[in-house]
């Protein structure tokens, strides 16, 4: 005897036709309830302190990205108490010490990692906010953090790896076509920021970025 | 009638190549990344450190290796079980040559840098059009050669095919959406939270959907044809089929839990993560049913082992992701070696398992001739059995170890393990078991390479299935 499952399955399994419209159904309809409720509006809670990525900030960024930095770096505080202890002993981030929506509103793409093979990174602007550490321990981890892991980037500061104004200029705008809101003047300031810097000054510059606006 | 078939056997000759090349390359790329995470001067140059060469493993394996098993399979399996030949043999061979110039594309590309960084999702636009073209000449050649079947019934195997090629498509063209500036850049067009969730919605059903339901595909192919059993039930293959596509694809957003991701759309995901136990160990045990139908043979037969093995993880790996995926496991196991364990567990036990399989399926009856060596076959599965256990284990102690020191307080409630290098050091001997167990598994893949090289040296000699049972003579 056939069970009435089996019935319903018939009418499809030997059409090859309705077989894979009744997949697609299948499959569509987890992806159309949960994903497009995230444009409706409310969704993200706008957080006013946070700006876009200014050109150096972006290029770096961008540097980031090249070099796999998300990885092993994850830029999402938890919300547990460890959590927030570790990623904010000295309590800069307010009563709230972990990641919100409103901090990656400008971030095409995300970058909030999935894996901490080495320390999470939302908060280094606060953690380790001088440049002059972050120079030494991207050329050479070890010397600032003797034990790590990390790969060494020396090269990224060396003159062969400047960057490129226009390029810059181009991404802008084309983040801008996406509604980050980059006025003319913060396109142009490209050529300032971003002249005679390498991507190592850039990736630097993009770190203390990391966790800069939410500081209080 | 089969025999008045032609059958394209060449093509799936090309893509059986593919498996074992991208296969070996891949894990090769897997075993550099993970003694870079012991010894940090194997960073080499900047073009082979470890941000450049993981996204080559993870892109390598699923899509190099695992994709030239599924599309051998698809050209093998598919017109038999129609009964037709493949619709274009031509357009199967612009797929072969278009899908292999991607993955040398993918590799030459991630380590110069061009990235989108979205996991699983690296490759930038051209090369993502490239992969659009020629999963159409696939999805084009598959339903014509459907149309044209001369065999009524459209067995389970063809219906997971069905479900992997549409849904692939869809994720793959939602998740890619991006704004280019110049040929080797650009920006997804969306951001933040809703980046996220469309990301890991893709990142979860690349999973379920091209390390799943194609080896489910499979497994339901050479399982019954190597054991001339049928399968178990066809009632289980309903039930499961259905509810398995249908609750997948909403479980994305457990990569998301305790991040600013919607709370209902986390725990969305979290039941029905939790649901997808019951259809995963209904493929599971279909699959372990039809087996001990065909006990006897398990003993002295590599290939039935492959299965067992392959299916134990499958129904491991199907128990321990959903575990991870109610909101306190993942607490502790989010971010740590823990989820590398459980990807490996599956990758490497699951996937490899029914890969290696397929492989030893083939090879004779595509070169027309006998193994070369039952004995290697055996020894690959035991070297590479070993190398899973060592991986898999290490990991796990690693993750959960990991995940403990984070949390640890002592007396006064401050953090136990505030220095991060201090953890890394503790997890050394366990990252290097890690390391150890690839290369083990890297290893009995070689056996099987070599195995099949020399079994191709006595091709056309004629195929003699041998049955492999204790005291029976060939």
């Amino acid at each position: 005897m056939s069970s009435w499952y089996e019935k319903l399955s018939h009418k499809v399994e030997d059409n090859a036709f309705k077989l894979s419209v009744w997949s697609a159904i299948a499959v569509l309809v987890g992806g159309l309830v949960t994903l497009p409720p995230l444009f409706l509006q409310g969704t993200v809670q706008k957080i006013d302190s946070v700006k876009p990525y200014n050109a150096l900030e972006l290029a770096g960024r961008d540097v980031y990205q090249e070099e796999g930095c998300f990885y092993c770096h994850s830029q999402m505080v938890r919300p547990f108490k460890w959590e927030t202890d570790r990623w904010d002993p000295t309590r800069q981030y307010g009563d709230t010490p972990y990641s919100k929506a409103g901090e990656s509103v400008y971030d095409h793409p995300f970058l909030w990692g999935s894996k901490r093979i080495g320390p999470d990174l939302a908060h280094e602007a606060a953690l380790r906010g001088s440049a002059a550490w972050q120079v030494s321990h991207l050329k050479n981890p070890r010397e600032t953090s003797p034990g790590s892991i990390m790969p060494a980037y020396p090269h990224l500061f060396e003159t062969d790896n400047m960057l490129d104004t226009e390029v810059i200029k181009a991404r802008m705008s084309a983040l801008r076509i996406l509604g980050v809101p980059y006025t003319d003047q913060d396109i142009q300031n490209a050529d300032s920021l971003a002249k005679n810097k390498t991507k190592g000054d850039a990736l630097v510059s993009y770190l203390l970025k990391l966790g800069k606006d939410t500081m209080q | 009638m089969n025999d008045k078939i032609e059958y394209d056997n060449q093509i799936v000759r090309m893509f059986v190549i593919c498996i074992l090349l991208w296969g070996v390359v891949a894990m090769l790329m897997g075993i550099i990344v993970a003694f870079q995470m012991i010894f940090p001067s194997w960073n080499f140059h900047p073009w082979l450190s470890f941000g450049r060469l993981r996204p080559i493993h993870t892109n390598g394996i699923i899509f190099g290796f695992t994709g030239s098993a599924i599309f051998a399979t698809i050209y093998y399996s598919v017109p038999r079980l129609l009964k037709t030949p493949l619709w274009s043999s031509s357009m199967a061979r612009v797929h072969f040559w278009l899908y292999n110039l991607t993955i040398v594309l993918a590799a030459l590309s991630l380590m110069a840098g061009y990235t989108q960084s979205k996991e699983y999702a690296e490759l930038e636009w051209p090369i993502d059009i490239l992969v659009v073209v020629w999963w159409l000449l696939l999805a084009i050649n598959f339903f014509m050669t459907m149309k044209n079947r001369t065999e009524k019934h459209i067995y389970v195997a063809v219906w997971f095919f069905v479900a992997t090629i549409i849904t692939v498509a869809v994720l793959y063209l939602v998740n890619n959406l991006a704004i280019p500036v110049g040929l080797t850049k650009s920006y997804s067009i969306y951001s933040g939270v809703v980046d996220a969730n469309i990301h890991w919605w893709y990142g979860h059903n690349a999973v379920a959907f091209f390390l799943t339901t194609p080896l489910l595909a499979m497994m339901y192919y050479y399982l019954p044809k190597h054991t001339r059993l049928p399968i178990f039930s066809h009632r289980i293959s309903i039930v499961h089929f259905w509810s398995l596509i249908f609750i997948y694809i909403w479980a994305g957003p457990h990569h998301l839990l305790y991040s600013p991701t919607p709370n209902w759309l986390q725990t969305v995901g979290m039941l029905f993560s939790l649901m997808l136990i019951a259809p995963s160990w209904g493929g599971m045990l279909n699959g372990f049913l039809t087996l001990t139908q065909a006990k006897e043979k398990i003993k002295t037969d590599a290939t039935l082992k492959f299965i067992l093995v392959s299916l134990t993880f499958y129904g491991m790996s199907t128990l321990e992701g959903p575990i991870m995926a109610i909101r306190e496991v993942n607490s502790l196991s989010h971010f740590t070696d823990w989820t590398i364990a459980h990807v490996h567990a599956g990758g490497l036990g699951w996937v490899h398992g029914i890969c290696a399989a397929a492989v030893y399926y083939l090879v004779p009856r595509l070169w027309n001739t006998n193994l070369h060596s039952e004995k290697l076959a055996e020894t690959h599965f035991w070297v590479s059995t070993v190398g899973i256990l060592l991986y898999v284990v290490s990991m796990w102690v690693s993750g959960v170890a990991e995940g403990l020191m984070w949390r640890a307080v002592d007396a006064s409630g401050s953090l136990q393990y505030p220095s991060w290098v201090e953890i890394v050091n503790e997890l050394f001997p366990y990252r290097l078991v890690r390391a150890l167990g690839g290369v083990l598994f890297l290893s009995g893949f070689v056996i099987m390479v070599v195995n099949i090289i020399k079994t191709t040296k006595t091709a056309g000699s004629g195929f003699n299935p041998v049955d492999l049972r204790e005291g029976s003579k060939a």
